[in-house]
């Protein structure tokens, strides 16, 4: 008995030491899927041809999905994909369910920047992390026993951010609102609870244990499905393939753009993974800057605006750092993490899901009774063909006529890589990406 | 390990039993309904 006391006692230093450096490590997920996020929008923005947004949307998520299957092949191999799921296949529905939620808000997002602008749209759906922070406490134990310190720069810093993505908006937002402005409001306000709600699958999954390397893959199927059937509905089977014909040219630049965004999105995930859906997703939002860097450095999209317009600049990207600020210094105590076990205890009793495995995996390391990952032939397969597919695309697309700021382009791009880098060798050394 | 001795609910059960699967699946069906209204 005593003895156990005392090893009991020992170990918790080491706990509280691995705990911090977990939190750490999501908090840097979370900035580093900021920076990929908003990169995303940069292959984007050389398409300026004549189709519909649900066609761009399509595009994009066919980028997504073949990234989606060859990133977490090549990482862990899809070996270890299918061990997760054998343990916990209810969690394919959650997958699923989220990738449908994503695939919907971001078509309601097209007809919010039609009919309000981006101005408006975006601080709109950005409050999905204000929703994020209530599924969080409700759903999660996300800020139990936090502290009054804790809640106010979690929530200050959401809200300051709100305020900072505001003004960001609306310096970049050239276009006027027009018509129908209720209903572009709606559908802002629309996607914003969508990718809020999303949030919900994310969590319940990593708390279950499963690896989002896994979750991801089934994920796709959700955002491939809806997306397509969103397309197909809203412009018909023949229009659809006309559109798709015509875009030939710049499809590559548009599946990168998918490509680029998974890498954001998978770090986004390892974020809601170690430090929860209150702080994650407020951090990761952080894509709006990095947006607007890339969008007024490299495609000088503010050049010769008055001087208003920069001072809402700065003034907007200092709040939001502020805010980021804020939630990052709040990482979560060891009372409140003893409620997300809690949590996860409880998934793992209501699914009969291995406790040492969900233990492990909170922990961010491998459970004992866990194979080593391997690669397969199936895994180089998969990366040969999405490799192949993105040169083929490549080889075909046309090189846009558009002046870009190519230095500030290698030094968002190297910045962003350097992101790159070190939260993959830090998840790497902390967890063998589990 | 998992529970053995307490009687099991099969998963099926658990999931429709689940608020977690209910609220994104409610919140889904609204969005499609808003977008539905919207276009």
């Amino acid at each position: 008995m005593q003895s156990t006391l005392t090893s009991a006692l020992a170990s918790q230093p080491q706990q509280t030491s691995r705990a911090r450096k977990l939190q750490l490590l999501g908090i840097l997920s979370g900035f580093t899927a900021g920076a990929w996020l908003g990169a995303a929008e940069a292959p984007t923005k050389l398409v300026s041809i004549g189709v519909s947004p649900l066609v761009i949307s399509l595009i994009m998520v066919v980028g997504v999905f073949l990234a989606r299957w060859s990133v977490p092949a090549l990482i862990l191999g899809t070996s270890s994909i299918r061990a997760d799921v054998r343990r916990a296949p209810h969690l394919i529905i959650w997958a699923i369910l989220a990738g449908c939620l994503w695939a919907v808000a971001n078509t309601m997002t097209i007809f919010a920047i039609r009919d309000v602008g981006l101005s408006i749209a975006f601080p709109l759906w950005n409050s999905n992390s204000l929703l994020g922070i209530l599924w969080g406490f409700l759903f999660f134990n996300e800020l139990r026993q936090a502290g009054l310190r804790r809640w106010l720069g979690v929530l200050g810093g959401a809200l300051v951010m709100c305020v900072g993505a505001a003004l960001l908006a609306i310096a970049s937002s050239s276009a006027a609102p027009v018509a129908h402005s209720y209903r572009g409001v709606w559908a802002a306000l629309g996607a914003g609870v969508l990718w809020g709600t999303m949030y919900i699958p994310y969590r319940k999954a990593y708390l279950t244990g499963m690896n989002p390397l896994s979750f991801v893959t089934f994920f796709t199927f959700g955002e491939l499905g809806m997306m397509s059937a969103l397309a197909v509905s809203y412009l018909g089977l023949a229009p659809l393939w006309r559109q798709l014909q015509s875009a030939r040219d710049v499809l590559f630049w548009l599946m990168l753009g998918g490509f680029i965004w998974v890498i954001g999105d998978l770090f986004q995930q390892y974020a809601a993974k170690y430090v929860g859906i209150s702080r994650g997703i407020p951090l990761s939002n952080t894509n709006q800057l990095w947006g607007l860097l890339w969008g007024t450095l490299v495609f000088g999209e503010l050049h010769g605006r008055g001087h208003s317009i920069y001072a809402q600049v700065i003034g907007g990207s200092l709040l939001m750092m502020a805010g980021v600020a804020a939630i990052a210094f709040s990482s979560a105590t060891t009372s409140e993490q003893t409620r997300w076990k809690q949590a996860a205890h409880r998934e793992s009793q209501r699914y009969n899901i291995a406790a040492d495995y969900v233990e492990a995996s909170m922990d961010g390391r491998q459970s004992a009774s866990e194979a080593k990952p391997s690669r397969t032939a199936i895994d180089w397969l998969l990366v040969a063909a999405a490799t192949a597919i993105f040169i083929y695309f490549g080889a075909t697309a046309r090189l846009p006529q558009i002046q870009l700021n190519w230095p500030a382009a290698l030094a968002l791009s190297a910045a962003s890589l350097a992101l790159l880098v070190l939260c993959g060798l830090t998840l790497h050394r902390t967890t063998r990406f589990h | 390990m998992p529970n053995e001795t307490a009687p099991r609910q099969s998963t099926l059960a658990c999931i429709l039993t689940d608020i977690h699967f209910w609220v994104p699946l409610g919140v889904l069906i609204a969005g499609l309904l808003l977008l539905r209204s919207l276009s």
